[in-house]
């Protein structure tokens, strides 16, 4: 760079000079955060290479409808984000029960038992995911009923709705598979008759029922089986088809208020 | 894709911004959920029922609440016995199923292109068959 001539983009020079000075300064700033705080560290070098700030700024700014009411828009835009956090909650739960739990048929109960009574808060942490089983259906039901009616699975969200429906499926197996956990008298007949219906499928029928009950009848094999799916398995498939929903949810906008 | 972010959407009733109005009403409603779900969890224990045994079958067999309409179908299919031993249960099987893929497939057999409550007699008349007939199902299911 020559200084010594005198050009008319002088002026801008001597300007974006300054800018970056100014910008070195907020830099400074911001690399000390960053230094201090682990999260920053990390964050601050990813960002450099990923450009989160930009992206996240970017979702923060999108808009979101209004719709009719007040009313209106609490309730038809809550029940997704609800099932969301609820499935949060349950994994949460979930994880800490299975420090505990003893999926064997001699000692599921007894260890129930112990979660409730001997385990600190044990009883609440099970209370918790009993409860939140439960709300999680409702609200994963109410968001399937709002959608149907709003209409806002048509053209182009189909693929949305379908996903939506496989949630909801692997959901009530979740359900299914963590009802015999606790192996007590309703959890084991209740399996037992369930699993008895499965034999009417043509063809394939009386296989499934045996490969689901583990035997011929429900054992130790059929709830290590229960226990797989409820624990990884069915989260495992939830996942991923979470993932496929969220994105087509963010790719497609939310549908448009009626 | 940045001019796609800038054009924003003309929506019926306006918008608002995503941060912070949309996040703080979600905030709002999944807190109301979480006191609900404490409140349960603090005050209603889950049920602490006898321990299984194959050899012992209980009176009641009641699934949880959501699979009580299922098993009140699956009991109503006995009414088709006199078609054969095998009917019952087929029917009450396989007639679930048909009703998942038809709900998995719903918009490609939908294919009244508004979404509009009001322009869909026949959609809403059926959505609300459906919903009640599966609520009175469910207390049947629970009663019976």
């Amino acid at each position: 760079m020559s200084h010594i001539m005198d050009s008319p983009d002088k002026d801008n020079r001597e300007e974006s000079r300054k800018e970056e000075e100014a910008k070195a300064k907020g830099k400074a700033l911001v690399d000390i955060v960053n230094l201090v705080s682990l999260f920053g560290f990390l964050y601050g070098s990813l960002d450099n290479r990923l450009d989160f700030d930009e992206a996240l700024a970017r979702q923060l700014k999108k808009p979101s409808p209004n719709y009719r009411t007040r009313l209106e828009s609490n309730l038809l835009a809550c029940l997704g984000g609800i099932s969301l956090v609820l499935i949060i909650l349950q994994f949460a739960t979930g994880i800490l029960l299975l420090l505990y739990y003893r999926p064997t048929t001699a000692e599921a109960y007894q260890s129930i038992i112990e979660i409730t009574n001997q385990v600190p808060f044990g009883w609440l942490i099970r209370g918790l995911h009993y409860w939140g089983a439960n709300l999680l259906i409702g609200a994963v039901i109410l968001h399937m009923i709002r959608i149907f009616f709003t209409g806002a699975y048509k053209s182009p969200r189909e693929f949305t709705w379908v996903s939506g429906v496989v949630l909801f499926i692997i959901t009530l197996l979740l359900g299914f598979s963590g009802f015999l956990l606790p192996w007590n008298q309703l959890s084991y007949w209740t399996t037992t008759v369930a699993t008895d219906g499965m034999s009417a499928i043509p063809l394939i029928g009386e296989t499934l029922k045996f490969f689901v009950r583990g035997g011929l009848e429900v054992g130790q094999l059929g709830l290590t089986r229960f226990f797989a799916s409820h624990v990884v398995i069915l989260p495992g498939i939830l996942m991923i088809f979470l993932a496929i929903h969220f994105l087509m949810v963010r790719r497609l906008g939310i549908a448009d208020p009626l | 894709m940045e001019s796609e972010e800038n054009r924003g959407k003309q929506w019926r009733y306006g918008h608002e911004p995503f941060y912070p109005h949309h996040i703080i009403k979600q905030v709002i409603q999944i807190s109301v959920v979480l006191a609900i779900l404490i409140f349960l969890s603090s005050t209603v224990p889950p049920p602490m029922l006898p321990k299984a045994d194959p050899f012992i079958s209980p009176d009641r067999i009641r699934p949880d609440w959501y699979f009580l309409a299922a098993y009140q179908f699956l009991k109503l299919a006995d009414g088709f016995s006199f078609l054969g031993p095998w009917a019952p249960k087929f029917i009450g099987v396989i007639g679930q199923g048909a009703g998942a893929l038809l709900l998995l497939f719903l918009p490609f057999l939908d294919r009244n292109p508004s979404p509009r409550p009001g322009h869909r007699p026949r959609a809403m008349s059926i959505g609300v068959v459906i919903i009640v007939t599966y609520i009175i199902l469910t207390f049947w299911g629970y009663y019976w």
